[in-house]
């Protein structure tokens, strides 16, 4: 029985160290990947409306944390609000990845300008 | 017991860390530091593993680790369906479009291309095993040259141990649990995404935006 003590020193020890190099995230992820995998592997469980109200939640978990909103979010919420209909919080949400991201900026204004031209081809 | 065969097991850990950390060459980042990507856009992976759902599952993983490490990460769901509108019902065709599409159309400055080998729960007549193995390479999408590529790879085990009567009881065990709790696999993805991505020796460099928070 004395050998389970010997064990957990080096273990122990190699935890501590561990410990020591995790960075703390740049983001709070909340359940964005977990909204993902349901909408695919679930879809029940995650429709439209839930994933709405639950990134809504997150970015105001995220805004009181003081960080960045992760990559991606805003941008998935504006794809939400499409489907629903809601068509300027789409555009504001949508707008928002691109202001905290630049990066992003051909994929969304190309999704932006299709949306224009939708609209007025249907008028 | 003799205090030499103690001393071994007290530094026996620490020398399977030690080798663990020894046995990779070093990576050539010559192309990934000239090309020096800000975004990066993950195409829904490529499946050769006998389970439908396994592109998507890992799909979903991937976001957060790759935006750590410092990058803008495209969308993912968004981009599936982007493409999926597109003309490209399947992921096995979304890994077929040319780069200077992607330019043109998402405006990404490197595309990771994976490809699931192995994936899922196999019940054994002992035990059971949880596996997750892909292939990521990055792509830089103006010069189509690799920046890096590595396997991510994780494994788990439950149930064995115990002599006959342990293994009799735990093979029921396991089987229940796995079909009413959550499947493994996206968490073991997790783990295989952050050995492959955050490794020391050849992992992925940091992007911009790890930078500038460390500079804060």
């Amino acid at each position: 029985m004395n050998m389970n003590k010997w064990y957990m020193l080096p273990l122990l020890s190699i935890f501590l160290v561990s410990g020591c190099a995790i960075n703390e995230e740049i983001y709070y992820w909340g359940e964005y990947e977990q909204l993902i995998h349901d909408a695919y592997i679930n879809p029940g469980s995650a429709d439209p409306a839930t994933q709405i109200e639950k990134l809504n939640a997150d970015i105001q978990k995220t805004e009181a944390m003081g960080k960045r909103v992760a990559p991606g979010i805003y941008a998935h919420l504006g794809f939400l609000y499409a489907i629903e209909g809601k068509d300027s919080q789409s555009k504001s949400a949508f707008k928002q990845e691109q202001a905290l991201y630049p990066e992003s900026t051909a994929f969304i204004e190309g999704m932006l300008n299709r949306a224009m031209q939708h609209k007025e081809n249907q008028l | 017991m003799s205090s030499s065969i103690r001393m071994c097991f007290l530094f026996l850990p620490f020398i399977i860390f030690f080798f663990s950390g020894c046995a990779t060459t070093p990576y050539n980042y010559t192309a990934f530091e000239q090309s020096k990507p800000r975004s990066i856009v993950v195409i829904p992976p490529n499946n050769n593993s006998i389970e439908v759902n396994a592109p998507y599952i890992y799909l979903s993983t991937l976001t957060r680790p790759l935006a750590e490490k410092g990058y803008y990460v495209f969308p993912v769901s968004v981009i599936d369906h982007f493409l999926k509108e597109n003309g490209l019902p399947t992921p096995a065709e979304m890994n077929g479009i040319p780069l200077d599409k992607i330019g043109e159309h998402i405006g990404a400055d490197a595309v990771l291309y994976i490809s699931i080998e192995d994936w899922g729960q196999k019940f054994q007549v002992i035990q059971s095993v949880a596996k997750v193995h892909a292939t990521l390479r990055l792509v830089d999408v103006k010069t189509g040259e690799l920046l890096w590529e590595s396997t991510a790879i994780a494994q788990e085990s439950s149930g064995g141990g115990g002599g006959l009567i342990g293994a009799l009881v735990s093979t029921v065990v396991t089987q229940v649990v796995a079909s009413t709790i959550a499947d493994p696999t996206p968490n073991l993805a997790r783990r295989a995404n952050n050995l492959a991505i955050n490794n020391q020796v050849r992992g992925m460099l940091d992007g911009p935006y790890k930078q500038s928070t460390e500079k804060k």
